[in-house]
């Protein structure tokens, strides 16, 4: 029979690898964007930029889909109980991940790959897949200290707050559900429709 | 070429995790055996001998029962960047039942304020540290061996060791208790406090009639005598609460008409306030984290992006035009112009500027020719 933690362990590995591919790409497609010019105009080349561009969304879906299985697979591996700040914070992060990857992927669908050819929202994609690589090795850092007593980012000079965690009054976490959740019924019913930019 | 180059930095990237050591960090403090009960650790292909000096203290005599401290001092080790130092009590090295409670003993603290005989320090930059357990002696008289061992990491580290030391036996001969000699219960244990706290610590003793209390924060020379009430055999003491990272150490001296013992320091054990935080709460907050996210980004994307109603709603040009400045002084609109401009029947499709004394072009009559 295999350990909760042990499938949860595989899970993140799954998760973290197709989300820095994703990201590397992505970051890639802003730079080329911004920066024409940049390698000779080589990193700019239309079967570069195709390759990035399809490379990000696939390993940003494969992150996105395999996440929640690694959430609750973690979520079992702990028996279900919080009782430190590092666990809580593993979960406020991956709460985090999500919202930033699933930003990424509806911005990519929803405006389709002409999203590379605009720079405000080039610049806009790729700064999102960086909050979110980095609010994904945040959760998965903490696992490391959880379960190794230290992590890849010990020898960063700085890195976000871990190990005391702003615990929300469960009502308040619930009040602020129904305001994301409102805010994401306006933004998808009343908001403007954005439009597929066509590609030149 | 360049796939080389790529098969060589693949081979390195593999060739990097085996650079990886077990547990860095320490696996905490626990109950264990010597070498941990003969795990890779003990293995010679995997461990070398400390550099490092261990030196023990304990008194050479002990009464049953009764409460007796065992200081262990390292120094002088290579430590690993973390200078994570693990250190054992033992009873013996034989690789299983090595406890000292195997062998009679019972841990009443551990330097770290439990009751565990492996644990784990960070060494100071000096190089030394020194530890006391504190523990009750069997019940049973005679002859007993004490013996220490260290383990740690090394930086650099090429061969991935363990480093270790084992100290000889240290004797203590452990004498029948005296009759009516003051002490601790035998199964009393120092209590853990949660951090700001400061209610009573409870002693339990046995033999005893009186008992005073003296403290000190860690590093002060001057102990502060604390206010102890209760009788018969349970006692409280009052002791300041501990906040942030002070450690309070306070002595016991129980005494009777006959006796009067001063007992090992022993160290206020604390524990962080309880987590007050649960699975749901965490799992509600992450998701409103996540929608709320979700919505200022995807509402940032329509902003930036091209959108249907865009030119209905664009009031650029209106707003332009309200806000246009008038026109300066001698460029009036051609209204003015025009109406100055006096027809001529001899000169058809053309008009007389009477201020300029020019003949223009009449845009209602073009005069013949197109000219």
């Amino acid at each position: 029979m295999l350990g909760a933690a042990t499938f949860h362990a595989a899970m993140a590995e799954v998760v973290v690898g197709s989300m820095v591919l994703a990201t590397l790409c992505a970051v890639g497609c802003a730079i080329a964007t911004i920066f024409p010019n940049i390698a000779g105009g080589r990193l700019s080349s239309e079967r570069i930029m195709v390759t990035m561009d399809k490379a990000s969304i696939a390993g940003a879906l494969l992150g996105l889909v395999f996440m929640p299985i690694a959430a609750l697979s973690g979520s079992f591996a702990a028996d279900n109980v919080v009782n430190n700040a590092l666990l809580y914070n593993k979960f406020v992060y991956t709460g985090l991940a999500f919202g930033f990857w699933a930003s990424f992927i509806i911005g990519r669908v929803r405006l389709g790959p002409g999203v590379w050819q605009h720079r405000s929202l080039s610049a806009l994609q790729g700064a999102t897949a960086v909050m979110a690589l980095l609010m994904t090795t945040m959760a998965s850092s903490i696992g490391g200290k959880l379960v190794r007593g230290e992590s890849l980012f010990d020898i960063m000079p700085v890195w976000l707050p871990s190990d005391s965690a702003t615990v929300l009054n469960p009502i308040l976490s619930a009040v602020l559900l129904l305001v994301g959740i409102a805010a994401l019924v306006v933004v998808f019913r009343l908001g403007p429709k954005a439009e597929r930019i066509s590609l030149d | 070429m360049r796939s080389r180059v790529a098969v060589l930095a693949v081979i390195a990237l593999l060739l990097a995790t085996g650079a990886s050591v077990a547990n860095p960090g320490g696996e905490g403090d626990a109950d264990r055996d010597y070498t941990c009960g003969g795990s890779c650790h003990g293995d010679p292909a995997l461990s070398s001998p400390s550099d490092g000096t261990v030196t023990v203290t304990a008194d050479p005599l002990a009464f049953s029962g009764t409460a007796t401290a065992v200081h262990v001092t390292a120094s002088g080790m290579s430590l690993s960047g973390n200078r994570l130092l693990g250190v054992f009590l033992l009873g013996s090295a034989n690789g299983n039942d090595d406890h000292p409670e195997d062998h009679g003993w019972s841990i009443l603290q551990d330097p770290n304020g439990g009751t565990r005989n492996y644990i784990e320090i960070v060494v100071p930059p000096s190089g030394s540290v020194t530890l006391t357990w504190v523990m009750l002696a069997p019940e049973q008289t005679g002859i007993q061996t004490l013996l220490v061992e260290i383990h740690h990491g090394s930086s650099p580290n090429s061969n991935n060791w363990a480093f270790s030391a084992l100290t000889r036996g240290y004797v203590v001969d452990v004498q029948p208790m005296p009759e009516n000699l003051p002490s601790f219960a035998f199964d009393w244990a120092p209590e853990t406090r949660v951090t700001g706290v400061d209610s009573p610590t409870v002693i339990r003793t046995r033999n005893t009639t009186s008992v005073s209390v003296q403290w000190m924060l860690e590093g002060e020379w001057v102990p502060h005598d604390a206010e102890v009430t209760g009788e018969g055999d349970e006692w409280h003491a009052m002791l300041p609460a501990t906040i942030g990272d002070t450690r309070i150490q306070y002595q016991v001296t129980t005494s009777n008409g006959d006796f009067s013992i001063v007992q090992p320091w022993l160290t206020v054990a604390t524990e962080p306030a309880p987590f007050d935080g649960e699975i749901w709460g965490a799992r509600m907050q992450a998701l409103a984290f996540a929608f709320l996210v979700m919505a200022f980004l995807l509402s940032l994307q329509a902003r930036l992006s091209p959108w249907e109603g865009r030119p209905e709603l664009d009031h650029t040009e209106e707003v332009e035009e309200v806000e246009t400045p008038p026109e300066p002084p001698g460029l009036e609109p051609a209204d003015d112009y025009w109406s100055r401009l006096v027809a001529s029947e001899e000169n058809p499709g053309w008009l007389w500027d009477p201020v300029d004394e020019e003949w223009v072009a009449d845009p209602d009559n073009p005069p013949e020719g197109g000219e």
